[in-house]
């Protein structure tokens, strides 16, 4: 099988290419250094052929140890005899930039007997704003292919594929008559080529300064970020609602009709609670996730997330950060994994680190179907100014928040006591131009973290739900969930949990969740299901509800869970990208220690005020 | 001066760097078009010290404090 490395500068379009050649559904983003890893795939044309998707690189040469890994990857790759060609993708909308990098892998390709081609991204934009680029002059004054391409919109694509198996002749050193410093030669002659063959005009940079010049505004522009953010956090609730409602009937209807064909007895019983009152009260929250991820999926493909972290630079360097920590920080708002591969793009060891010590704090999606239920349960559902602000969507706000600043609180205590790695990077930070989003990709992408959220997480409730319900229903076949196996044991922790105001069924529910946090809700489903007998296929937080749990617990619970580092994936990703089991040790025992005390105040401080 | 100096609307070639800059940070704002004899502008210079938004010919980079106070640039500025 024959190979072919893409490579190309940051926010190329690369991954996307990647995408539409081999089919499959590598993360994209308007925001530079987004692949963090090496990806490989089939061609969709050719599947004889491989494309392998490497980061993207300012320069062949290095200034951090990420950079190095993927630079000496990309040496390696060269060295491979399978690898049959090489695609440089430069942005032509930005030809100046995309060339600095191009030239050097013409040399580094010259060196080692590989084949390259360019291709010329974002063809796209280039047609709608009537611009063009002198495509054969520069592929003459190269002496290699350039082919103009579209990964958006897929032309050129055949040609690009064509070549990337066909193309055999071997590139020479790029020379010209510049005559610099070894510093500045490369970047003279890419800005000759740009300047003879590239795109002329303003146009694109004049109409991005003018929307710069509102987002990141002094005063609109950190209106404009706060504006966007609660609308991020209330279309959780009012878009995903209808679906969430659409599920939780189709579910009711579907045991309805199911429940009544099965013989009474353990197989009916665990179909009700285990399959409809544990798995299904977990299914109903995967809307969520899928609003969540197409949400945060816009932001970064529109190029805002860019300006995000520039408006968010100076308020997180008060707390040992920089601007850069906030794309990690807001990437594991969905998830805390893709986060910390995010947290490759801070440069500066330091501030890596403590953006590490705040990601695990940062409101995971994991951590919504529990948000969700204790919000339905305690919280009302009305609205106010006329429906345009619903109190569950701000309680939803407001503890998104409260995780938020604890890993704020967090990162400022340790950088004012730790003085570990104080060497740190400037900040320089690329703005990419903005884009109106493309809805397939992201629509695919929402789609498959939903799946992956249900297939990979839905495993483990499955085999949590199973256990529980063994333990909850024998040995008394249902009749009393106190005197059952689980009720037994239930008693041996309650009292770890009722200083704040919990039964042992939340305390089983708690210690399962230490797995995976959403475990959490389809273990109390399962419980309240057997409690419940026959009549338990009523919504969870309505089981909650009639449970007569303390408001104080309520919310204790909700701070127990926005700290709490209830997730084992993220602590083996933690010791993947740290090199050791240190910092996920610390994190597990400083943030479960944090929790219980922090829950604990909580439920002494709302009793107290409810009287 | 140096390029924090510079003020919204305004370019000035860059002079040189700041001798304490390390040498690969050097390259890559070399590599990135913030090398000597380049004309850069401030296109957006927001208030409370954010970081300040330059232009290289067709990029555009946002720069803390910490590196463009390393960046010395021509006196003689103009109106970008």
């Amino acid at each position: 099988m024959s190979k072919t490395i893409l490579i190309g500068s940051p926010n190329s379009g690369k991954s996307l290419l990647f995408n539409r050649l081999t089919g499959l559904n590598q993360k994209v983003a308007n925001f530079p250094g987004i692949t963090v890893n090496i990806n490989s795939g089939k061609s969709l044309a050719q599947p004889s052929n491989e494309f392998l998707d490497f980061p993207g690189a300012y320069s062949l040469q290095t200034i951090s140890g990420e950079e190095k890994i993927a630079v000496d990857a990309f040496y390696q790759a060269l060295q491979d005899p399978e690898i049959s060609s090489v695609v440089c993708v430069v942005d032509a909308t930005r030809l100046e930039k995309g060339l600095i990098f191009a030239l050097q892998v013409i040399n580094a390709c010259a060196e080692y007997q590989k084949p390259l081609i360019i291709a010329a991204n974002m063809g796209d934009v280039l047609e709608q704003h009537n611009l063009s680029m002198d495509i054969a002059g520069l592929e003459q004054a190269l002496g290699i292919p350039v082919v103009q391409i579209s990964a958006k919109s897929g032309t050129g694509l055949d040609q690009l594929q064509d070549l990337a198996i066909n193309h055999r002749q071997l590139p020479s050193p790029y020379t010209s008559d510049i005559i610099a410093s070894d510093e500045s030669v490369n970047h003279r002659q890419a800005q000759q080529l740009a300047e003879e063959y590239g795109p002329k005009g303003d146009l694109l940079i004049n109409s991005q300064t003018r929307l710069d010049q509102f987002f990141l505004h002094s005063w609109f522009g950190g209106l404009s970020f706060l504006v966007i953010m609660y609308l991020l956090f209330q279309s959780i609730f009012t878009w995903a609602a209808p679906v969430m409602d659409g599920v939780e009937s189709s579910l009711q209807f579907m045991a309805e009709i199911i429940l009544p064909l099965l013989p009474e007895g353990v197989i009916s019983d665990f179909t009700a609670d285990a399959l409809f009152g544990g798995i299904g009260a977990f299914l109903v929250f995967v809307p969520q996730i899928f609003v969540l991820t197409l949400v945060v999926g816009m932001l970064e493909d529109s190029g805002y997330l860019a300006r995000a972290a520039v408006i968010c630079h100076k308020p997180l360097r008060l707390f040992g950060l920089t601007g850069k920590s906030f794309i990690p920080m807001l990437s594991s708002v969905a998830c805390a994994i893709p986060g910390i591969y995010a947290a490759r793009t801070v440069d500066s060891p330091r501030k890596r680190w403590l953006t590490y010590l705040a990601i695990p704090l940062m409101p995971c999606s994991a951590r919504l179907p529990v948000y969700s239920l204790l919000i339905a349960a305690f919280i009302p559902a009305s609205n106010m100014f006329g429906g345009l602000i619903g109190w569950q969507g701000l309680a939803m706000f407001g503890i998104y928040v409260f995780g938020i600043l604890c890993g704020l609180l967090v990162t400022a205590l340790v950088s004012k006591t730790n003085k570990a790695m104080q060497s740190d990077l400037p900040f320089v930070l690329e703005m990419p131009p903005y884009r109106l989003p493309s809805w397939r990709p992201l629509l695919r992408n929402a789609w498959s973290r939903s799946k992956h959220f249900v297939t990979k997480a839905g495993k483990v409730i499955f085999l949590v739900t199973v256990v529980i319900w063994v333990l909850g229903y024998f040995p008394n076949q249902g009749a009393s969930l106190g005197e059952s196996w689980l009720g037994q044991m239930g008693q041996w922790i309650e009292p770890l949990f009722s200083p704040f105001g919990l039964d042992w069924k939340y305390g089983v529910a708690i210690l399962t969740s230490f797995l995976a946090r959403e475990v959490f809700v389809g273990t109390l489903g399962t419980l309240f299901g057997i409690e419940g007998g026959e009549e338990n296929i009523i919504s969870l937080a309505e089981h909650i509800q009639n449970s007569g749990l303390p408001i104080g617990a309520g919310f204790a619970l909700l701070v127990f869970f926005s700290i709490a580092l209830q997730c084992v994936s993220t602590l083996a990703v933690l010791r993947r990208e740290t090199g050791s089991w240190r910092l996920p040790t610390q994190l597990f025992i400083s943030y479960s220690l944090f929790a219980y005390a922090a829950a604990w105040l909580t439920f002494v401080i709302v009793q107290a005020i409810a009287g | 001066m140096t390029l924090w100096d510079l003020k919204q609307g305004t370019s000035a070639k860059v002079d040189s760097f700041v001798s304490t800059l390390e040498s690969s940070y050097r390259t890559r704002l070399s590599e990135l078009g913030f090398h000597p004899g380049e004309l850069i502008s401030c296109v957006l210079s927001p208030s409370l010290g954010a970081p300040k938004l330059y232009r290289v010919n067709n990029s555009v980079y946002s720069l803390d404090d910490s590196v463009a106070r390393l960046i010395k640039v021509g006196s003689d500025e103009q109106a970008a």
